[in-house]
Protein backbone atom coordinates (compact mmCIF):
# COMPACT_ATOMS: atom_id res chain seq x y z
CA UNK A 1 0.00 0.00 0.00
CA UNK A 2 2.70 2.31 1.02
CA UNK A 3 4.80 1.88 -2.50
CA UNK A 4 1.40 2.52 -4.51
CA UNK A 5 1.46 5.20 -2.46
CA UNK A 6 4.33 6.75 -3.25
CA UNK A 7 4.11 5.70 -6.59
CA UNK A 8 1.07 7.88 -6.90
CA UNK A 9 3.31 10.78 -5.42
CA UNK A 10 6.16 10.36 -7.94
CA UNK A 11 3.40 10.83 -10.43
CA UNK A 12 1.87 14.23 -8.63
CA UNK A 13 5.14 15.57 -8.73
CA UNK A 14 5.96 14.65 -12.44
CA UNK A 15 2.41 16.30 -13.43
CA UNK A 16 3.25 19.23 -11.21
CA UNK A 17 6.44 19.84 -12.82
CA UNK A 18 5.17 19.22 -16.37
CA UNK A 19 2.96 21.97 -16.14
CA UNK A 20 4.99 24.63 -14.64
CA UNK A 21 7.31 23.41 -17.55
CA UNK A 22 4.59 24.06 -20.45
CA UNK A 23 3.59 27.69 -18.47
CA UNK A 24 6.92 28.71 -18.52
CA UNK A 25 8.14 27.68 -22.38
CA UNK A 26 4.77 29.30 -23.25
CA UNK A 27 5.79 32.45 -21.34
CA UNK A 28 9.26 32.33 -22.94
CA UNK A 29 8.06 32.16 -26.41
CA UNK A 30 5.39 34.76 -26.05
CA UNK A 31 2.25 32.13 -25.97
CA UNK A 32 -0.46 34.59 -26.08
CA UNK A 33 1.06 37.32 -27.82
CA UNK A 34 0.00 37.68 -31.33
CA UNK A 35 2.77 37.31 -33.66
CA UNK A 36 3.00 40.45 -36.14
CA UNK A 37 5.27 39.26 -38.63
CA UNK A 38 5.14 42.10 -40.36
CA UNK A 39 6.14 44.65 -37.50
CA UNK A 40 9.31 42.47 -36.61
CA UNK A 41 10.77 42.48 -39.95
CA UNK A 42 9.62 46.15 -40.58
CA UNK A 43 10.78 47.82 -37.96
CA UNK A 44 13.85 46.89 -38.36
CA UNK A 45 13.84 48.67 -42.11
CA UNK A 46 14.34 52.03 -42.84
CA UNK A 47 12.06 54.59 -44.59
CA UNK A 48 9.91 54.71 -45.97
CA UNK A 49 9.06 50.66 -45.80
CA UNK A 50 9.90 51.06 -42.12
CA UNK A 51 6.98 50.94 -39.08
CA UNK A 52 8.36 50.59 -35.45
CA UNK A 53 6.45 49.02 -33.15
CA UNK A 54 6.22 52.30 -31.21
CA UNK A 55 4.91 53.87 -33.88
CA UNK A 56 1.98 52.31 -35.15
CA UNK A 57 0.90 51.90 -31.19
CA UNK A 58 0.23 55.79 -31.32
CA UNK A 59 -2.38 54.75 -33.99
CA UNK A 60 -6.21 54.90 -33.37
CA UNK A 61 -6.29 51.83 -35.30
CA UNK A 62 -4.20 49.61 -33.70
CA UNK A 63 -5.38 50.68 -30.21
CA UNK A 64 -8.59 49.64 -31.51
CA UNK A 65 -7.50 46.10 -32.06
CA UNK A 66 -6.66 46.42 -36.06
CA UNK A 67 -3.62 44.68 -37.65
CA UNK A 68 -1.17 45.34 -40.44
CA UNK A 69 -3.05 42.86 -42.55
CA UNK A 70 -6.65 44.61 -41.97
CA UNK A 71 -5.08 47.42 -44.83
CA UNK A 72 -2.22 45.48 -46.44
CA UNK A 73 -3.53 42.28 -46.23
CA UNK A 74 -1.57 38.94 -45.81
CA UNK A 75 -0.84 36.77 -43.13
CA UNK A 76 1.22 38.03 -39.97
CA UNK A 77 1.19 34.91 -38.28
CA UNK A 78 3.72 33.27 -40.60
CA UNK A 79 7.78 34.51 -40.84
CA UNK A 80 7.78 32.81 -44.27
CA UNK A 81 7.42 35.76 -46.52
CA UNK A 82 6.03 33.68 -49.19
CA UNK A 83 3.39 32.80 -46.99
CA UNK A 84 3.25 36.08 -44.61
CA UNK A 85 2.96 37.89 -48.25
CA UNK A 86 1.51 36.14 -50.47
CA UNK A 87 -1.08 35.99 -53.16
CA UNK A 88 -2.60 33.22 -51.07
CA UNK A 89 -3.34 35.37 -48.06
CA UNK A 90 -4.53 37.88 -50.02
CA UNK A 91 -1.92 40.61 -49.50
CA UNK A 92 -2.01 44.15 -51.10
CA UNK A 93 1.50 45.60 -50.45
CA UNK A 94 2.00 48.93 -50.78
CA UNK A 95 -1.55 50.61 -50.90
CA UNK A 96 -1.66 52.85 -54.61
CA UNK A 97 -2.63 56.48 -53.87
CA UNK A 98 -5.29 56.21 -56.39
CA UNK A 99 -6.84 53.11 -54.05
CA UNK A 100 -6.15 54.88 -51.06
CA UNK A 101 -9.95 56.81 -50.68
CA UNK A 102 -11.46 53.24 -51.70
CA UNK A 103 -9.68 51.67 -48.78
CA UNK A 104 -9.98 54.05 -46.12
CA UNK A 105 -13.90 54.08 -47.04
CA UNK A 106 -14.23 50.06 -46.83
CA UNK A 107 -14.88 50.32 -43.16
CA UNK A 108 -15.36 54.39 -43.04
CA UNK A 109 -18.51 54.57 -45.27
CA UNK A 110 -19.58 51.45 -43.36
CA UNK A 111 -22.29 52.77 -40.55
CA UNK A 112 -22.80 49.42 -39.07
CA UNK A 113 -19.09 48.62 -38.79
CA UNK A 114 -18.24 52.44 -37.38
CA UNK A 115 -21.11 52.53 -34.97
CA UNK A 116 -19.31 49.64 -32.77
CA UNK A 117 -16.24 52.31 -32.23
CA UNK A 118 -17.99 55.59 -32.57
CA UNK A 119 -21.63 56.02 -32.96
CA UNK A 120 -21.38 59.99 -33.90
CA UNK A 121 -18.63 59.25 -36.51
CA UNK A 122 -19.87 60.77 -39.74
CA UNK A 123 -19.56 58.19 -43.18
CA UNK A 124 -20.01 60.07 -45.89
CA UNK A 125 -16.29 60.84 -46.07
CA UNK A 126 -15.88 59.32 -49.41
CA UNK A 127 -19.05 60.76 -50.53
CA UNK A 128 -17.76 64.57 -49.68
CA UNK A 129 -13.76 63.69 -51.21
CA UNK A 130 -15.76 63.15 -54.67
CA UNK A 131 -17.05 66.82 -54.77
CA UNK A 132 -13.86 67.77 -53.82
CA UNK A 133 -11.44 69.59 -56.11
CA UNK A 134 -8.69 66.62 -54.60
CA UNK A 135 -11.30 64.06 -55.38
CA UNK A 136 -12.30 65.38 -58.95
CA UNK A 137 -8.56 65.54 -59.87
CA UNK A 138 -8.02 61.88 -58.19
CA UNK A 139 -10.71 60.76 -60.56
CA UNK A 140 -8.94 61.71 -63.26
CA UNK A 141 -6.06 60.63 -62.71
CA UNK A 142 -3.84 63.17 -60.86
CA UNK A 143 -2.20 61.40 -57.96
CA UNK A 144 -0.51 64.36 -57.07
CA UNK A 145 -3.43 65.58 -54.62
CA UNK A 146 -4.39 64.84 -51.32
CA UNK A 147 -5.68 61.46 -50.77
CA UNK A 148 -6.60 60.56 -47.33
CA UNK A 149 -2.89 59.52 -45.48
CA UNK A 150 -1.82 62.77 -46.97
CA UNK A 151 -3.68 65.19 -44.11
CA UNK A 152 -4.34 62.55 -41.68
CA UNK A 153 -0.74 60.62 -41.70
CA UNK A 154 -0.14 56.97 -42.10
CA UNK A 155 0.77 54.11 -39.59
CA UNK A 156 0.06 57.11 -36.85
CA UNK A 157 -3.23 58.42 -37.80
CA UNK A 158 -4.55 59.89 -34.32
CA UNK A 159 -8.20 60.90 -33.68
CA UNK A 160 -8.76 64.70 -34.71
CA UNK A 161 -8.95 65.77 -30.92
CA UNK A 162 -4.94 64.46 -30.04
CA UNK A 163 -3.18 67.89 -30.23
CA UNK A 164 -0.83 65.58 -31.90
CA UNK A 165 -2.98 64.78 -34.64
CA UNK A 166 -2.23 66.53 -38.27
CA UNK A 167 -5.56 67.32 -38.63
CA UNK A 168 -6.55 69.13 -34.88
CA UNK A 169 -7.61 72.44 -35.44
CA UNK A 170 -4.01 73.77 -34.20
CA UNK A 171 -2.83 71.74 -36.98
CA UNK A 172 -4.74 72.06 -39.94
CA UNK A 173 -3.24 75.09 -41.37
CA UNK A 174 0.20 73.65 -41.19
CA UNK A 175 -1.04 70.24 -42.49
CA UNK A 176 -2.71 71.98 -45.67
CA UNK A 177 0.64 74.01 -46.34
CA UNK A 178 2.86 71.07 -46.78
CA UNK A 179 1.28 70.89 -50.80
CA UNK A 180 -0.45 74.78 -50.43
CA UNK A 181 2.60 76.52 -50.00
CA UNK A 182 5.30 74.46 -51.93
CA UNK A 183 5.71 76.53 -55.42
CA UNK A 184 7.29 74.03 -56.99
CA UNK A 185 4.72 70.75 -56.23
CA UNK A 186 1.71 73.43 -56.66
CA UNK A 187 3.16 75.39 -60.17
CA UNK A 188 0.90 72.86 -62.37
CA UNK A 189 -2.05 74.29 -60.56
CA UNK A 190 -1.38 77.81 -60.97
CA UNK A 191 -2.84 79.14 -57.50
CA UNK A 192 -1.54 80.97 -55.33
CA UNK A 193 0.99 79.61 -52.49
CA UNK A 194 0.63 82.74 -49.88
CA UNK A 195 -2.49 81.35 -48.48
CA UNK A 196 -0.56 79.98 -45.17
CA UNK A 197 1.91 82.92 -45.26
CA UNK A 198 -0.92 85.55 -45.34
CA UNK A 199 -3.34 83.14 -42.43
CA UNK A 200 -0.39 83.40 -40.14
CA UNK A 201 -0.90 87.24 -40.30
CA UNK A 202 -4.82 87.36 -39.74
CA UNK A 203 -6.74 87.76 -37.16
CA UNK A 204 -8.45 84.21 -36.95
CA UNK A 205 -4.59 82.78 -36.75
CA UNK A 206 -4.75 85.39 -33.50
CA UNK A 207 -7.64 83.75 -32.58
CA UNK A 208 -6.70 80.23 -33.14
CA UNK A 209 -2.87 80.31 -31.85
CA UNK A 210 -2.51 82.92 -29.54
CA UNK A 211 -5.99 83.08 -27.33
CA UNK A 212 -6.00 79.11 -28.28
CA UNK A 213 -10.21 79.06 -29.78
CA UNK A 214 -10.39 76.03 -31.08
CA UNK A 215 -13.23 77.07 -32.42
CA UNK A 216 -11.95 79.97 -34.47
CA UNK A 217 -11.80 79.54 -38.56
CA UNK A 218 -9.12 77.73 -39.97
CA UNK A 219 -8.68 76.28 -43.47
CA UNK A 220 -11.60 73.40 -43.50
CA UNK A 221 -14.03 76.03 -41.84
CA UNK A 222 -14.31 78.21 -44.66
CA UNK A 223 -13.42 75.29 -47.70
CA UNK A 224 -14.80 72.11 -45.70
CA UNK A 225 -12.33 69.63 -44.76
CA UNK A 226 -12.90 66.32 -46.88
CA UNK A 227 -15.07 67.90 -49.49
CA UNK A 228 -12.78 70.74 -49.59
CA UNK A 229 -13.35 73.09 -52.44
CA UNK A 230 -13.35 76.87 -52.35
CA UNK A 231 -16.48 78.76 -51.23
CA UNK A 232 -17.28 80.30 -54.88
CA UNK A 233 -17.65 83.96 -55.27
CA UNK A 234 -21.13 84.13 -54.73
CA UNK A 235 -21.23 81.99 -51.60
CA UNK A 236 -18.06 83.79 -49.93
CA UNK A 237 -21.22 85.79 -47.47
CA UNK A 238 -22.82 82.50 -46.82
CA UNK A 239 -19.85 80.96 -45.32
CA UNK A 240 -18.60 83.81 -43.35
CA UNK A 241 -21.68 84.10 -42.01
CA UNK A 242 -21.84 81.06 -39.85
CA UNK A 243 -20.36 83.07 -37.27
CA UNK A 244 -20.71 86.65 -38.56
CA UNK A 245 -24.18 86.76 -38.28
CA UNK A 246 -25.39 90.41 -37.87
CA UNK A 247 -23.09 91.54 -40.25
CA UNK A 248 -24.04 88.94 -43.07
CA UNK A 249 -27.94 89.97 -42.61
CA UNK A 250 -27.33 93.38 -42.78
CA UNK A 251 -24.90 93.20 -46.19
CA UNK A 252 -27.78 91.10 -47.60
CA UNK A 253 -30.11 93.73 -47.14
CA UNK A 254 -27.55 96.56 -48.47
CA UNK A 255 -27.13 98.23 -51.42
CA UNK A 256 -23.49 96.52 -51.70
CA UNK A 257 -25.00 93.17 -52.32
CA UNK A 258 -26.60 93.69 -55.33
CA UNK A 259 -23.69 95.76 -56.83
CA UNK A 260 -20.67 93.13 -55.92
CA UNK A 261 -23.25 90.46 -57.36
CA UNK A 262 -23.82 92.55 -60.44
CA UNK A 263 -20.13 92.94 -60.79
CA UNK A 264 -19.09 89.09 -60.04
CA UNK A 265 -17.20 90.49 -56.77
CA UNK A 266 -17.02 88.42 -53.60
CA UNK A 267 -18.57 89.98 -51.44
CA UNK A 268 -16.95 90.00 -47.46
CA UNK A 269 -13.94 89.62 -48.96
CA UNK A 270 -14.15 92.54 -51.19
CA UNK A 271 -12.95 94.85 -47.86
CA UNK A 272 -11.89 92.24 -45.48
CA UNK A 273 -9.53 90.07 -48.31
CA UNK A 274 -9.60 86.45 -47.63
CA UNK A 275 -6.64 84.26 -46.04
CA UNK A 276 -5.15 87.35 -44.47
CA UNK A 277 -8.01 89.22 -42.76
CA UNK A 278 -7.22 91.20 -40.18
CA UNK A 279 -8.91 93.07 -37.30
CA UNK A 280 -11.05 95.52 -38.86
CA UNK A 281 -10.24 99.39 -37.86
CA UNK A 282 -12.13 102.81 -38.27
CA UNK A 283 -8.96 103.40 -40.49
CA UNK A 284 -10.58 101.08 -43.41
CA UNK A 285 -13.32 103.61 -43.82
CA UNK A 286 -10.68 106.52 -44.29
CA UNK A 287 -8.51 107.37 -47.48
CA UNK A 288 -5.32 106.44 -46.21
CA UNK A 289 -3.43 103.31 -47.33
CA UNK A 290 -5.87 101.29 -45.02
CA UNK A 291 -8.57 102.51 -46.65
CA UNK A 292 -10.85 100.53 -49.05
CA UNK A 293 -13.96 102.68 -49.60
CA UNK A 294 -12.24 104.92 -52.65
CA UNK A 295 -10.98 101.64 -54.41
CA UNK A 296 -13.96 101.78 -55.83
CA UNK A 297 -16.17 105.22 -54.92
CA UNK A 298 -15.10 108.59 -56.27
CA UNK A 299 -14.16 111.20 -54.04
CA UNK A 300 -17.17 113.74 -53.34
CA UNK A 301 -20.00 111.23 -54.73
CA UNK A 302 -22.87 110.49 -52.50
CA UNK A 303 -21.45 107.45 -51.14
CA UNK A 304 -18.55 109.20 -50.08
CA UNK A 305 -20.10 111.87 -48.34
CA UNK A 306 -21.73 108.99 -46.47
CA UNK A 307 -18.32 107.14 -45.46
CA UNK A 308 -17.06 110.76 -44.22
CA UNK A 309 -20.05 111.07 -41.97
CA UNK A 310 -19.85 107.02 -41.00
CA UNK A 311 -16.09 107.65 -40.08
CA UNK A 312 -16.65 111.16 -38.21
CA UNK A 313 -19.30 109.69 -36.46
CA UNK A 314 -17.50 106.59 -34.92
CA UNK A 315 -14.01 108.69 -34.21
CA UNK A 316 -16.36 111.15 -32.39
CA UNK A 317 -17.95 108.29 -30.18
CA UNK A 318 -14.13 106.83 -29.63
CA UNK A 319 -13.06 109.91 -28.49
CA UNK A 320 -16.10 110.94 -26.21
CA UNK A 321 -15.54 107.13 -24.68
CA UNK A 322 -11.39 107.95 -24.00
CA UNK A 323 -11.87 111.63 -23.00
CA UNK A 324 -14.87 110.26 -20.25
CA UNK A 325 -12.86 107.18 -19.30
CA UNK A 326 -9.86 109.80 -18.80
CA UNK A 327 -11.62 111.93 -16.49
CA UNK A 328 -13.21 109.15 -14.53
CA UNK A 329 -9.43 107.35 -14.33
CA UNK A 330 -8.54 111.19 -12.82
CA UNK A 331 -11.74 110.93 -10.57
CA UNK A 332 -10.67 107.31 -9.48
CA UNK A 333 -6.64 108.46 -8.59
CA UNK A 334 -8.22 110.54 -6.42
CA UNK A 335 -10.08 108.84 -4.40
CA UNK A 336 -13.72 109.62 -5.44
CA UNK A 337 -15.93 106.54 -6.54
CA UNK A 338 -16.91 106.49 -10.46
CA UNK A 339 -17.97 103.01 -10.20
CA UNK A 340 -21.73 103.77 -11.29
CA UNK A 341 -20.01 105.70 -14.28
CA UNK A 342 -17.48 103.03 -14.78
CA UNK A 343 -20.39 100.71 -15.56
CA UNK A 344 -21.91 102.91 -17.93
CA UNK A 345 -18.66 103.37 -19.92
CA UNK A 346 -19.25 99.78 -21.06
CA UNK A 347 -22.55 100.74 -22.30
CA UNK A 348 -21.25 103.37 -24.45
CA UNK A 349 -18.42 100.68 -25.70
CA UNK A 350 -21.08 98.48 -26.73
CA UNK A 351 -22.98 101.43 -28.64
CA UNK A 352 -19.19 101.85 -30.36
CA UNK A 353 -19.07 98.30 -31.19
CA UNK A 354 -22.69 98.12 -32.51
CA UNK A 355 -21.83 101.09 -34.75
CA UNK A 356 -19.27 99.01 -35.89
CA UNK A 357 -21.29 96.44 -37.22
CA UNK A 358 -24.05 98.49 -38.24
CA UNK A 359 -21.39 99.84 -41.44
CA UNK A 360 -22.30 96.48 -42.91
CA UNK A 361 -25.66 98.61 -44.06
CA UNK A 362 -24.11 101.23 -45.46
CA UNK A 363 -26.26 103.70 -44.57
CA UNK A 364 -25.25 106.43 -42.38
CA UNK A 365 -28.85 107.48 -40.57
CA UNK A 366 -28.55 103.82 -39.12
CA UNK A 367 -24.89 104.35 -37.84
CA UNK A 368 -25.91 107.63 -36.43
CA UNK A 369 -28.79 106.16 -34.14
CA UNK A 370 -26.13 103.85 -32.60
CA UNK A 371 -23.32 106.75 -32.17
CA UNK A 372 -25.73 109.48 -30.96
CA UNK A 373 -27.22 106.53 -28.32
CA UNK A 374 -23.14 106.42 -27.39
CA UNK A 375 -22.39 109.71 -27.27
CA UNK A 376 -25.59 110.54 -24.53
CA UNK A 377 -24.10 107.75 -22.35
CA UNK A 378 -20.64 108.91 -22.46
CA UNK A 379 -21.38 112.78 -22.39
CA UNK A 380 -23.28 111.09 -19.29
CA UNK A 381 -19.92 109.50 -17.41
CA UNK A 382 -17.92 112.08 -18.49
CA UNK A 383 -20.56 114.95 -16.36
CA UNK A 384 -20.23 112.29 -13.92
CA UNK A 385 -16.62 111.93 -13.63
CA UNK A 386 -16.42 116.15 -13.64
CA UNK A 387 -19.04 116.10 -10.97
CA UNK A 388 -16.84 113.77 -9.20
CA UNK A 389 -13.72 116.28 -9.72
CA UNK A 390 -15.23 119.43 -8.67
CA UNK A 391 -16.69 117.37 -5.04
CA UNK A 392 -13.13 116.54 -4.40
CA UNK A 393 -12.61 119.99 -5.39
CA UNK A 394 -14.28 121.24 -2.61
CA UNK A 395 -13.40 118.97 -0.50
CA UNK A 396 -9.72 119.35 -0.56
CA UNK A 397 -10.82 123.64 0.03
CA UNK A 398 -12.28 122.21 3.27
CA UNK A 399 -9.46 120.26 4.47
CA UNK A 400 -7.20 123.22 3.15
CA UNK A 401 -9.43 125.54 5.38
CA UNK A 402 -9.16 123.27 8.43
CA UNK A 403 -5.54 123.05 8.20
CA UNK A 404 -5.58 126.36 8.19
CA UNK A 405 -7.36 126.84 11.05
CA UNK A 406 -4.89 124.19 13.30
CA UNK A 407 -2.13 126.25 11.79
CA UNK A 408 -3.51 129.70 13.53
CA UNK A 409 -4.12 127.37 16.31
CA UNK A 410 -0.81 126.17 17.15
CA UNK A 411 0.85 129.45 16.54
CA UNK A 412 -1.22 130.87 19.03
CA UNK A 413 -0.74 128.47 21.69
CA UNK A 414 2.94 128.17 20.58
CA UNK A 415 3.12 132.35 21.32
CA UNK A 416 0.97 131.89 24.34
CA UNK A 417 3.79 129.47 25.53
CA UNK A 418 6.45 132.19 24.94
CA UNK A 419 4.04 134.50 26.39
CA UNK A 420 4.15 132.95 30.00
CA UNK A 421 7.96 131.63 29.79
CA UNK A 422 8.67 135.17 30.45
CA UNK B 1 35.28 128.34 24.00
CA UNK B 2 34.42 130.34 27.31
CA UNK B 3 30.29 129.62 26.77
CA UNK B 4 31.41 125.74 26.82
CA UNK B 5 33.06 126.39 30.29
CA UNK B 6 30.26 128.29 31.53
CA UNK B 7 28.34 125.48 31.25
CA UNK B 8 26.32 124.59 33.94
CA UNK B 9 26.22 121.47 34.93
CA UNK B 10 23.51 119.09 33.95
CA UNK B 11 22.78 121.19 30.58
CA UNK B 12 23.20 118.32 28.58
CA UNK B 13 20.93 116.43 29.98
CA UNK B 14 18.54 119.04 29.61
CA UNK B 15 19.42 119.53 25.72
CA UNK B 16 18.70 115.61 25.52
CA UNK B 17 15.48 115.81 27.23
CA UNK B 18 14.26 118.97 24.42
CA UNK B 19 15.37 116.52 21.56
CA UNK B 20 13.30 113.84 22.38
CA UNK B 21 10.25 115.80 23.25
CA UNK B 22 11.14 117.77 19.85
CA UNK B 23 11.13 114.55 17.91
CA UNK B 24 7.80 113.64 19.88
CA UNK B 25 6.10 116.51 18.26
CA UNK B 26 7.73 116.50 15.23
CA UNK B 27 6.55 112.89 15.19
CA UNK B 28 2.99 113.87 15.96
CA UNK B 29 2.70 116.48 13.90
CA UNK B 30 4.05 113.95 11.00
CA UNK B 31 1.14 111.59 11.71
CA UNK B 32 -1.36 114.14 11.31
CA UNK B 33 -0.08 115.37 8.01
CA UNK B 34 0.59 111.55 6.81
CA UNK B 35 -2.99 110.91 6.27
CA UNK B 36 -3.73 115.00 4.66
CA UNK B 37 -0.65 114.15 2.14
CA UNK B 38 -2.64 110.56 1.41
CA UNK B 39 -5.94 112.19 0.89
CA UNK B 40 -5.20 114.44 -1.69
CA UNK B 41 -2.61 111.89 -3.29
CA UNK B 42 -4.27 108.33 -2.79
CA UNK B 43 -2.85 105.38 -3.81
CA UNK B 44 -3.84 103.50 -7.08
CA UNK B 45 -6.70 101.14 -6.42
CA UNK B 46 -7.47 99.36 -9.46
CA UNK B 47 -10.13 97.59 -8.58
CA UNK B 48 -11.83 97.82 -5.05
CA UNK B 49 -11.90 93.97 -5.02
CA UNK B 50 -15.86 93.33 -4.31
CA UNK B 51 -16.21 89.81 -3.43
CA UNK B 52 -19.95 90.27 -2.37
CA UNK B 53 -22.38 91.84 -3.10
CA UNK B 54 -26.43 92.17 -2.55
CA UNK B 55 -27.97 91.75 -6.81
CA UNK B 56 -31.47 92.15 -5.69
CA UNK B 57 -34.62 90.92 -3.77
CA UNK B 58 -36.45 87.78 -3.84
CA UNK B 59 -39.47 88.81 -5.88
CA UNK B 60 -38.09 91.61 -8.11
CA UNK B 61 -37.37 89.22 -10.85
CA UNK B 62 -40.51 87.40 -12.72
CA UNK B 63 -39.71 83.88 -13.81
CA UNK B 64 -37.55 83.38 -16.98
CA UNK B 65 -36.21 86.67 -17.20
CA UNK B 66 -32.78 88.50 -16.18
CA UNK B 67 -31.45 91.75 -14.60
CA UNK B 68 -28.18 93.35 -14.60
CA UNK B 69 -26.44 94.34 -11.37
CA UNK B 70 -23.15 95.78 -10.44
CA UNK B 71 -20.36 93.96 -9.55
CA UNK B 72 -17.98 96.01 -8.49
CA UNK B 73 -17.32 98.17 -11.61
CA UNK B 74 -18.05 95.11 -13.92
CA UNK B 75 -21.98 94.29 -14.81
CA UNK B 76 -23.36 91.03 -13.46
CA UNK B 77 -26.58 88.87 -14.96
CA UNK B 78 -28.87 87.46 -12.36
CA UNK B 79 -31.36 85.15 -13.92
CA UNK B 80 -34.21 83.66 -12.40
CA UNK B 81 -35.24 80.48 -14.27
CA UNK B 82 -38.45 79.63 -15.35
CA UNK B 83 -38.38 76.99 -12.69
CA UNK B 84 -37.61 79.25 -10.09
CA UNK B 85 -33.65 79.01 -9.61
CA UNK B 86 -31.66 81.81 -9.56
CA UNK B 87 -27.69 81.72 -11.56
CA UNK B 88 -25.40 84.89 -11.91
CA UNK B 89 -22.90 85.04 -14.42
CA UNK B 90 -20.81 87.85 -15.10
CA UNK B 91 -22.27 90.07 -17.61
CA UNK B 92 -19.66 91.30 -20.06
CA UNK B 93 -19.27 89.22 -23.17
CA UNK B 94 -15.85 87.23 -23.42
CA UNK B 95 -15.56 88.26 -27.66
CA UNK B 96 -15.38 92.25 -27.50
CA UNK B 97 -16.78 93.20 -23.77
CA UNK B 98 -20.38 93.98 -24.65
CA UNK B 99 -23.04 93.78 -21.87
CA UNK B 100 -24.60 90.40 -22.44
CA UNK B 101 -28.37 89.95 -21.44
CA UNK B 102 -30.83 86.99 -20.97
CA UNK B 103 -33.41 86.16 -23.37
CA UNK B 104 -36.40 84.82 -22.20
CA UNK B 105 -38.13 83.86 -25.62
CA UNK B 106 -34.87 81.82 -26.37
CA UNK B 107 -34.01 80.91 -22.53
CA UNK B 108 -30.28 82.33 -23.16
CA UNK B 109 -27.44 84.43 -22.50
CA UNK B 110 -27.53 86.39 -25.54
CA UNK B 111 -25.04 89.62 -26.75
CA UNK B 112 -26.96 92.01 -29.09
CA UNK B 113 -23.12 93.38 -30.41
CA UNK B 114 -22.73 90.05 -32.65
CA UNK B 115 -25.49 87.50 -31.98
CA UNK B 116 -23.20 85.38 -29.36
CA UNK B 117 -25.15 82.91 -27.57
CA UNK B 118 -24.47 81.12 -24.23
CA UNK B 119 -26.10 79.03 -21.90
CA UNK B 120 -28.10 79.99 -18.65
CA UNK B 121 -24.94 78.42 -16.92
CA UNK B 122 -22.66 80.63 -19.01
CA UNK B 123 -21.10 78.18 -21.50
CA UNK B 124 -20.73 79.79 -24.98
CA UNK B 125 -22.92 77.59 -27.51
CA UNK B 126 -22.64 79.87 -30.79
CA UNK B 127 -21.39 82.82 -32.21
CA UNK B 128 -17.94 84.48 -31.57
CA UNK B 129 -17.58 84.55 -27.99
CA UNK B 130 -14.38 82.31 -27.39
CA UNK B 131 -15.04 81.54 -23.74
CA UNK B 132 -17.86 80.71 -21.02
CA UNK B 133 -18.98 83.62 -19.15
CA UNK B 134 -17.57 83.42 -15.45
CA UNK B 135 -20.15 81.77 -13.19
CA UNK B 136 -20.67 83.24 -9.47
CA UNK B 137 -22.51 81.58 -6.64
CA UNK B 138 -25.81 82.68 -5.29
CA UNK B 139 -27.09 82.95 -2.03
CA UNK B 140 -30.33 83.77 -0.35
CA UNK B 141 -30.03 85.85 3.05
CA UNK B 142 -33.45 86.58 3.79
CA UNK B 143 -35.01 88.16 1.21
CA UNK B 144 -31.80 89.36 -0.57
CA UNK B 145 -30.22 87.70 -3.06
CA UNK B 146 -26.57 87.87 -2.62
CA UNK B 147 -23.92 87.02 -5.20
CA UNK B 148 -20.54 85.85 -4.11
CA UNK B 149 -17.25 84.68 -6.47
CA UNK B 150 -17.39 81.03 -6.85
CA UNK B 151 -14.73 79.38 -3.87
CA UNK B 152 -11.99 77.36 -5.63
CA UNK B 153 -12.97 73.89 -5.31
Amino acid sequence: MASLRNKFRLLRAARTAGLAGVIVLGACLGYGQTTNSCLDCHSAMPDPLGVTQEKFSQDIHAQKGLTCTSCHGGDASSYDPTVSMGAKAGFKGKIDRKQVPQLCAGCHSNPTYMKQYDPGLRTDQLDQYHTSVHGKRLAAGDSKVAVCVDCHSVHDIRPPSDPRSTVNPVNIATTCSRCHSDAAYMKPYGIPTDQFAKYNTSVHYQAMMVSGDLSAPTCTTCHGNHGAVPPGVDKVQNVCANCHVFQAQMYEKSSHKAAFDALGLPGCVVCHSNHGIHMPSDAMLGTGPQGVCMRCHQPGDRCDQARVKIQSGLMQLDGAITQADQTLSVAEASGMDVSEARLAQSQARDQLIKARVTIHTYQASLVDQDVQAGLKIAAKDEQAGKDAMVERNQRRIGLGICLIAIAIMLAGLWLFIRKIER
Amino acid sequence: MSGEQNTPPGSTRRRAIEYFLGGGILATFASFLYPVLRYVVPPPVADLGVNEVVAGKVGDLKPNSGAIFRFGSSPGLLILTSDGTYQALSATCTHLGCTVQYRGDLRQVWCPCHNGIYGIDGRNISGPPPKPLTAYDVHLRGDEIVVTHKREA
